[in-house]
């Protein structure tokens, strides 16, 4: 078994709070996402676009779903370097960059199954209690790319700040969620503003949040230097 | 013919350079005890040739091989640090077998070597100090090794496990480098063929223990019968007579004299260890 592999199925172990609190809002979100059919008819009526906003808010809370169901990826990076698993890794030839691609994989490997999940679950759902086939294909492409990008900007940042952090208590995490997050706020403010190009702008700021990401991701395993992986 | 080869090598975290300018050549397979006190650079020392560290300056060599740049080099040697490395959560099997997976090895091996198959469907949390050491110390022995960087191994382990650790090192050092970093000095001699002393990051004695040589040896002399007669200079101290001679080719001729003025000797012993002296020179 692959570093990676056992790396996420340590993650599940560690931590299993943060996936049932990932699964419970994936399954918000897909009931939030098939409401709209079920709603009365006059209430598409109001000021409010339920049309354009339901769909949305349930891309962003499925995007949400999988940061969390990722989240003990991070948690364990933590408690690995602080237990000095890093630096026996470290002597046995795996550089940093190997390290951090390990658990960046393992984040991504758990969200995209969560998401995969979730999508499938989501158009079943969808098509039985009717809503459009556009629709459900439209929250496909946005949940899994917007998913995705955020997971692994996200990742890539915590990561670089529980690396660089004095103290060993992990305390950097918050402050990488937030930088981690910011940079998707558009992909879910854009689209109320242009709904007619909701998929383009999600689509190209997700492929552009990956691009950031994998770019990150090479320049951490250059800058930060292996003691900063020593307990 | 393998030798570790340090070379000028300064080495430390960030801008803080905690070894200085150190040179060594070891050639021998053997156990090399590396003594000196806290922060005196003995961690530091053992990841920069571990490659854990990259080098501020200098060079450490393997087998004529960059230790640092070859990954190749590096999966000849391995490093034990004085925390145990161990995921917590996972039972002793998994925990080797997750290390085995990384670096390759044979878990089977290493659960009789080091008795652990009663303990492999263990929790690792679970297991008391000496257990989690072992499990520890099992997985620098997943694969054969050429160069072994012991941090402290028998600390906070009983004497028995402390023994057990010791004879698969004295065995392994036949043909294996053996670095093992120490605070106890009667384990240093007990073990160690060499002695490396390394204070503020330099090195500062590097020999064979036994040519270790002292100023004075107290020597204590336990015997059956009154003694202060035949040895008027010795000082009673817990029921040994104690002389201070100033080499330990006296002693025979000492006893020679006791025995032949009709002491019932019942021990003769070193007192003080003679690295302790070498250990806390300025």
């Amino acid at each position: 078994m692959t570093f990676w592999r056992v790396t996420m199925q340590r993650s599940i172990n560690l931590s299993k709070t943060y996936v049932i609190i990932g699964i419970v809002l994936a399954l918000y979100g897909t009931i939030l996402s098939n409401l709209l059919p079920l709603l009365p008819t006059n209430t598409v009526n109001t000021p409010i676009d339920l049309t354009n906003i339901f769909p949305l808010l349930s891309v962003a809370i499925l995007s949400l779903s999988a940061l969390l169901f990722s989240m003990p990826v991070v948690m364990l990076f933590v408690y690995d370097k602080n237990n000095g698993i890093f630096e026996y890794l470290l002597s046995t030839g795996l550089d940093q960059l190997d390290i951090f691609k390990g658990y960046v994989k393992a984040s991504l490997l758990l969200a995209s199954s969560l998401l995969a999940f979730v999508i499938v679950l989501n158009t079943v759902i969808g098509t039985f209690v009717g809503t459009s086939l556009t629709l459900l294909a439209t929250i496909a492409i946005l949940t899994f790319s917007i998913g995705v990008s955020v997971v692994f900007l996200v990742t890539v940042s915590m990561i670089a700040f529980s690396s660089l952090q004095k103290t060993r208590m992990g305390a950097n995490q918050p402050l990488g969620v937030s930088l981690g997050i910011i940079p998707v706020f558009p992909a879910l403010i854009l689209p109320f503003i242009f709904p007619s190009y909701a998929l383009i702008i999600d689509v190209s700021l997700a492929a552009a949040i990956l691009l950031a990401s994998i770019g990150l991701l090479l320049s951490i395993g250059k800058l930060i230097l292996r003691e900063k992986l020593l307990p | 013919m393998q030798k570790l080869e340090l070379t000028e090598v300064s080495s430390g975290y960030g801008r803080n350079e905690v070894i200085h300018q150190l040179s060594l050549k070891i050639t021998e397979p053997s156990i090399y005890v590396v003594l000196g006190p806290n922060g005196a650079g003995k961690t530091t020392l053992f990841r920069t040739i571990g490659g854990i560290l990259k080098p501020f300056s200098g060079q450490v060599k393997f087998d004529e091989s960059d230790l640092f740049y070859s990954k190749e080099t590096r999966r000849r040697i391995t490093y034990l640090s004085h925390l145990n490395a161990i995921p917590e959560e996972m039972t002793v099997l998994d925990a080797l077998k997750y290390y085995a997976e990384i670096e390759g090895g044979d878990v089977d091996r290493v659960l009789d070597l080091l008795n652990l198959r009663e303990l492999k469907d263990s929790k690792y949390n679970t297991l008391s100090q000496g257990q989690k050491k072992r499990v520890s110390i099992g997985k620098i022995f997943l694969r054969d090794r050429d160069l072994y960087l012991l941090d402290e191994p028998t600390s906070n382990v009983d004497p028995k496990v402390s023994k057990e650790i010791r004879d698969i090192l004295i065995k392994l050092s036949k043909d294996k480098f053996v670095l093992y970093s120490s605070h106890n000095l009667y384990e240093a001699k007990e073990i160690g063929t060499y002695l490396i002393l390394i204070r503020n990051g330099q090195l500062k004695f590097f020999d064979k223990v036994e040519n270790v040589k002292m100023k004075h040896y107290r020597i204590g002399i336990k015997s059956l019968n009154d003694i202060s007669r035949l040895l008027p200079e010795a000082k009673l101290e817990n029921d040994y007579y104690v002389v201070t001679v100033d080499s330990p080719k006296m002693v025979a001729g000492i006893i020679n004299d006791l025995v032949r003025g009709g002491a019932e000797l019942a021990e003769v012993r070193e007192l003080d260890n003679p690295l302790q002296e070498l250990f806390e020179e300025d």
